[in-house]
């Protein structure tokens, strides 16, 4: 109890005289929803502003994507195995929930080894894994590449929206004064990439997810932004060391490679996506199926994109709470219990 | 019983029928008020009766800590125990899948007669019908009941007052959690079983203490939280409750931090929510440890005149939050 004193002290007796605010970007959706679970803005004081960056998968999935899965399931009649969250994300006609009642067949999954299973015990269906997420997930859709390479299936391939974080933080630096970030990630990547984007400006906490945890990370953000240069420190040595997890990354770097990757909102980040290498290119769903090339068309009233980067909050988007709902989402922040939306729809103004 | 399977001929109504109830059910449910008739004919003390029925179609219909047979025994005795009502009489109707492993039966109606021997209720009537393969999964069962109202009893979801505690008789979410993991969609093993039980006794145990009961309901279906936010409704009051005083155990506690889902929300089968005046409280709390199936009773938070409809959570840091209302499918985040 004593950190989470410390640090509630540190934090309420932050006080700044020149108008400003100082802004917070928390960039993992995990850290989103226990923000709001703790209610943790209501200890902040006037001049410190938490914004929800894009650091939930769901979210940042583009629309284009799931059109693709959806003409996947529809059109190809494969069997599209994906986590529960993207069934219900709004592609430009339907969501995979809405191809479903049209006779998609979706099995959701909790992990990619899943679905290479589900292929191995079905080889009559043509199997597709919607691989999104960020380096916390990609190690795990390397793997079941690797596995059905192994295993030599002909009826498994993924369709892949895998991204990375250090471009994104470059592309948000002007949102945000310091990030959060998501420890998760570094206990994958290590801390050398964000220790190294002080040299261009960007700053950064890495944060655990109890409550002392964050609390802490919010505390040394507040103390270290008063020094007046760019700042990293790991706040969550118990678990992110600065190694990282060599054999996650080792796994990675052998089955994919970076790309540019279009993210919901923010638009194409050059190489913040991770794309199967030509060796496994048998096990991509959009060479393996022909795919064309799909733009998908956001709806124009949703204010995700914005949301993402912090330009507003949820509550100023005009669908907000009206058209879109956690039970009829418009946008993709409305969907995962980690969104932005959907974490101030469910608080209500409490947030 | 000499087949190994139920077949639609032990629905026909024929000799296979009489075979099945008679060596099945029968068997296992007899009692002086079991009808061979076409209703049963009971004799009910002068006062207030309860009424109510159930149906029950839990997916896998077994599951550590019972199957659905046992459910559909305590289900019906909690709502009825939660109008303070002695359980005293139930029907029960089954709808069972052409191909049903006569053996899973027998263990089905064995657990429901343990589970009405211990709830103190006599099965009285019931039903067999068999659907073909593929139209029900494996078994449904839909249970009837009747209790007769204890005199100094009065409660219902519209009389919650501010001043009020709101208790939980035993720690969250185990029914639900078991559940989730029994169909094992997630590959996570955990050492958790449901809360699965009658609470007659324990609801006795209650009145023993105090008349002054506003509201008892039982947790099933959307769990503590959702029920909260009914009575908060009906009674036009706010809720307020404190995180680290809701009891969870630590297994249902880990699996739900795996899955991103909130205890609060997952169903109970054997857990109440009370609400009666804070100075009553803790006797009632005593008196609920005192007993089986309630040893972790547990007052939670308080009603409120402000804030009505609505349930606050005041959080472990010291700050406070509205509880997001339930809503939606239960479904596992994705990191």
């Amino acid at each position: 109890m004593d950190s989470i004193n410390n640090a509630k002290e540190i934090i309420s007796s932050y006080n700044r005289t020149d108008g400003k605010k100082l802004r917070i970007m928390e960039v993992c959706g995990t850290h989103t929803h226990e923000i709001f679970r703790l209610g943790i803005r209501k200890l902040l004081p006037e001049s410190v502003e938490l914004i929800s960056g894009p650091g939930c998968p769901v979210c940042v999935t583009p629309v284009g994507f799931i059109d693709e899965a959806v003409m996947l399931a529809l059109d190809k009649g494969a069997t599209v195995c994906t986590f529960g969250d993207l069934i219900r994300v709004p592609g430009t006609e339907q969501s995979l929930a809405g191809a479903r009642s049209k006779g998609a067949k979706l099995k959701t999954v909790y992990s990619p080894l899943d679905a290479v299973t589900y292929a191995e015990e079905r080889p009559e269906e043509q199997v597709v894994f919607l691989a999104v997420g960020f380096e916390t997930t990609t190690p795990s859709a390397c793997l079941a590449v690797k596995k059905a390479k192994a295993a030599n299936l002909k009826n498994f391939s993924v369709l892949g929206a895998n991204k990375t974080m250090p471009n994104a933080y470059k592309a948000l630096k002007n949102s945000a004064d310091a990030f959060l970030y998501p420890g998760h990630v570094n206990a994958i990547t290590g801390t050398k990439l964000c220790e190294d984007m002080t040299k261009q400006g960007v700053s950064g906490v890495v944060a655990g997810f109890t409550a002392a945890e964050l609390l802490t990370a919010l505390a040394v953000t507040i103390e270290l932004s008063q020094k007046g240069e760019p700042f990293f420190r790991n706040c969550y040595t118990r678990v992110v060391k600065p190694e990282g997890n060599p054999a996650a990354l080792k796994l990675m770097d052998k089955v994919m490679t970076p790309c540019d990757s279009e993210w919901r909102g923010l638009g194409v980040i050059p190489m913040s996506g991770m794309v199967l290498k030509d060796e496994y290119a048998d096990f991509d769903a959009r060479k393996k199926f022909g795919l064309p090339k799909i733009t998908g068309k956001p709806n124009p009233a949703c204010r995700c994109g914005d949301v993402l980067q912090g330009k507003c909050k949820p509550c100023d988007c005009k669908v907000f709470g009206k058209g879109c709902t956690p039970m009829h989402p418009i946008g993709a922040c409305m969907v995962s219990n980690e969104g932005a939306c959907s974490a101030y729809y469910q608080y209500g103004l409490e947030g | 019983m000499s087949e190994k399977y139920v077949t639609l001929a032990h629905g026909a109504g024929g000799k296979q029928t009489s075979e099945l109830i008679d060596q099945v059910f029968k068997a296992h449910f007899s009692n002086p008020n079991l009808t061979a008739d076409d209703a049963a004919v009971l004799s009910v003390e002068k006062g207030k009766i309860a009424f109510t029925t159930d149906g029950f179609i839990v997916s896998p219909y077994e599951f550590a800590g019972g199957n659905i047979g046992k459910l559909s025994i305590c289900g019906t005795v909690n709502d009825l125990s939660c109008m303070g009502a002695k359980p005293l009489y139930l029907s029960c109707a089954f709808v069972i899948e052409e191909g049903f492993p006569m053996e899973k039966l027998e263990e089905i109606a064995a657990a429901m007669e343990k589970t009405a021997k211990e709830a103190g209720v006599e099965i009285c009537a019931g039903d067999t019908k068999v659907a073909g393969k593929g139209q029900v999964d494996s078994v449904f069962i839909t249970t009837t009941g009747i209790g007769k109202v204890m005199e100094n009893a009065n409660t219902s979801g519209k009389l919650a007052r501010p001043g009020d505690a709101v208790i939980v008789t035993g720690d969250i979410g185990r029914h639900g959690c078991t559940i989730l993991l029994a169909r094992d969609e997630f590959g996570i093993e955990a050492d958790v079983t449901s809360d699965c039980a009658p609470l007659w006794n324990n609801v006795k145990a209650m009145f023993d203490v105090t008349d002054d009961i506003h509201v008892i309901r039982d947790a099933t279906r959307g769990g503590v939280g959702t029920v909260l936010y009914e009575i908060a409704g009906q009674s036009g009051v706010g809720i307020s409750l404190e995180s680290e005083k809701i009891p969870v155990a630590d297994e249902v506690r880990g699996v739900c931090g795996m899955l991103g889902l909130e205890p609060l929300y997952l169903a109970c089968e054997g857990r109440l929510v009370v609400f009666a005046p804070k100075e009553k409280a803790q006797d009632i709390v005593n008196a609920l440890r005192a007993c089986k199936y309630s040893e972790n009773a547990a007052i939670i938070g308080e009603v409120t005149e402000e804030n009505a409809g609505k349930v606050i959570m005041k959080t472990e840091i010291g700050s406070q939050t509205l509880l997001p209302q339930p809503g939606g499918e239960l479904l596992p985040r994705i990191c």
